[in-house]
């Protein structure tokens, strides 16, 4: 079995394929937001890397969002058309969670942000618990506050060790805020850090990860219901329901 | 190839119609489906880039099949697939793009990216078998407004464009402002069908003498301008009457021009395209003046002038013909040049 997995929702594309031994290479692009021009070259190279033609992949898989809306486009058609071709299934990898599997080894909590602009950030967190990736808080479009809000809640019903990390493009603009919400917290013992650089954004390999558990448990669709996950309208929609 | 003959599959998503055509050596429409958003628009007034993009998404695997089944041609006997890769909203354009190479690259065909104008142009070829350049083309719709000189299937050489509006966008802001709805064009047409165009006499634009440029912009504000001061002084509008106007003093500039473009070059063959091109008064119009100099007038019927992927995926029969093919990092660009 061999899975492509295609990440193009952030500013950064990747491809990566993974088998079913969990055996994952990874292809990383140079340059920012240019995934719909390096996407196939990328795919290529990755093949030839591994020594696999096109016709070995036995399942497509996608980041499928949140991110950026042309980002997740770029990735969600290419990966339907890439299936309608070679006549496979797809795979749809939630973005968020995806963040989880940078961290195979992570005690902690995973809270991964992207900034939506206006102090708004798609974001949700989640954790290992006995191996199995669990949700903390749902993966959604919140105010910086209100996600700040509900991963506190989550704290003050577990016991223990309380520890956080953020990920994402949103830690640049929302460190300060975060910093300042830890500081004024009722939850003393919670620690907060912040990824480093190289583990910091989305990654084609974490999509890889995540989609062969998604494989695995039967979550595996046509074409026709691969969907991106905007999780936000249209602003023109927005304003036309708001009059 | 399927029975002997070249299958190009087109595909085209480079505003808000979303479509996929199977065409058989070069000049042969098998199918040309037309998901089209105009409903989805109408409540915005025009249309929307993000929504656009969203709907060709959701569309496009579909429409996609559905060309291939309408032909009867499986994938597998597609000898190349065409695609718009400009101008247009470039996030409109992406989703044709991308899966278009990803086809492409799945089932090892040759690719080629198509100028949309070229597309349109080549609309004539499937309408008229036996066109072949050079002649003169008049290209209108909503986001271009060219004159160019087709010399061969790969030479093109624009003489006029808008220095701002283009025709159909002029068309889509008064019928706005008439309160006649979206899209403006067909909306115009019909209403200046019962109003005399001879009523308001707004000012033709001819930019310098012999320029074959255009500028619409200057009629919009005419429009606007001409509605408030009949409302300053009391006085009814007709709607049917100012559309009229409107309409002719457009479609006097565009005639005229061109016209002038053909008799210039000496061109005895004037070719249509584009949404506008399927305006009746721009057609009768154009029709009387080329019948006068003896010039043959040709315009596609009015489903090949709307956007769609029949004319890509010949205009991209005739590149791969001319010996040129993309590679896998072709791009979409919305200001592509002619």
């Amino acid at each position: 079995m061999n899975i492509l997995a295609i990440e193009t929702t952030g500013a950064q594309a990747s491809v990566a394929l993974i088998d079913e031994t969990g055996q994952v290479s990874l292809e990383t692009s140079d340059q920012k937001m240019n995934h719909l021009q390096n996407l196939m070259p990328m795919v290529d190279m990755i093949l030839s890397k591994r020594g696999l033609k096109i016709d070995d992949l036995t399942y497509i898989a996608v980041s499928e969002g949140p991110g950026s809306f042309t980002g997740i486009r770029i990735g969600v058609s290419s990966a339907r058309a890439l299936a309608q071709a070679l006549g496979l299934q797809t795979i749809g990898v939630p973005t968020l969670k995806s963040f989880l599997y940078h961290v195979p080894d992570y005690k902690g909590v995973v809270c991964p942000i992207f900034d939506a602009r206006r102090n708004q950030v798609y974001g949700g967190a989640y954790q290992w618990m006995d191996g199995q990736a669990e949700e903390f808080v749902p993966g959604d479009a919140y105010d910086l506050d209100e996600l700040l809000g509900l991963l506190e809640q989550r704290f003050q019903s577990v016991s223990g060790q309380k520890e956080v990390t953020f990920f994402g493009d949103g830690i640049i603009p929302y460190r300060d805020q975060i910093e300042a919400w830890q500081q004024a917290s009722p939850n003393n013992n919670m620690q907060v850090f912040f990824a480093a650089d190289d583990i910091r954004l989305q990654k084609a390999s974490s999509i890889a990860r995540l989609a062969l558990e998604l494989c695995r448990s039967g979550n595996r669709k046509s074409l026709y219901d691969l969907k991106p996950v905007y999780m936000r309208k249209a602003e023109a929609e927005r304003k036309l329901e708001g009059k | 190839m399927k029975n002997n003959q070249f299958i190009t599959l087109g595909i085209e998503s480079s505003c808000d119609e979303t479509s996929a055509s199977v065409v058989a050596e070069g000049r042969n429409a098998l199918s040309n489906i037309i998901a089209s958003q105009i409903k989805v628009h109408q409540v915005f007034g025009g249309v929307v880039p993000e929504i656009a993009s969203r709907h060709h998404l959701d569309n496009i695997n579909t429409v996609i099949d559905s060309a291939l089944k309408e032909a009867e041609v499986t994938l597998d006997e597609v000898d190349l697939i065409g695609v718009t890769h400009g101008p247009g909203l470039v996030g409109a354009l992406l989703i044709g793009l991308a899966t278009a190479k990803a086809m492409a690259f799945a089932c090892k065909k040759p690719l080629v990216g198509v100028h949309h104008i070229q597309g349109h142009i080549s609309a004539n070829y499937l309408e008229h078998k036996d066109l072949k350049p050079p002649f003169l083309a008049l290209v209108v719709s909503g986001g271009h407004t060219n004159i160019v000189d087709v010399e061969g299937y790969q030479e093109y050489r624009v003489l006029g464009r808008t220095r701002d509006d283009a025709a159909g966008e002029a068309f889509d802001k008064v019928a706005r402002v008439l309160g006649l709805g979206y899209p403006g064009g067909p909306m115009i047409d019909a209403a200046a069908r019962k109003g005399n165009p001879h009523a308001v006499a707004f000012k033709r634009v001819y930019l310098e003498k012999d320029s074959l440029d255009f500028s619409f912009s200057g009629i919009k504000t005419g429009v606007l301008n001409y509605l408030n001061t009949q409302k300053l002084k009391g006085e009814a509008v007709s709607v049917e009457d100012t559309a009229a106007s409107f309409q002719l003093a457009v479609m006097e500039v565009i005639v005229n021009k061109t016209i002038m473009a053909a008799e210039n070059l000496k061109k005895d063959k004037i070719v249509m395209a584009g949404g506008v091109a399927a305006n009746s008064l721009l057609r009768s119009m154009l029709k009387e003046s080329c019948n006068k100099k003896g010039i043959a007038l040709y315009y596609p019927s009015p489903i090949l002038c709307t956007d769609n992927a029949a004319m890509i995926a010949c205009a991209a029969y005739y590149k791969y013909q001319a010996g040129i093919e993309d590679d896998f990092y072709l791009d979409a660009y919305p200001n592509l040049a002619l």
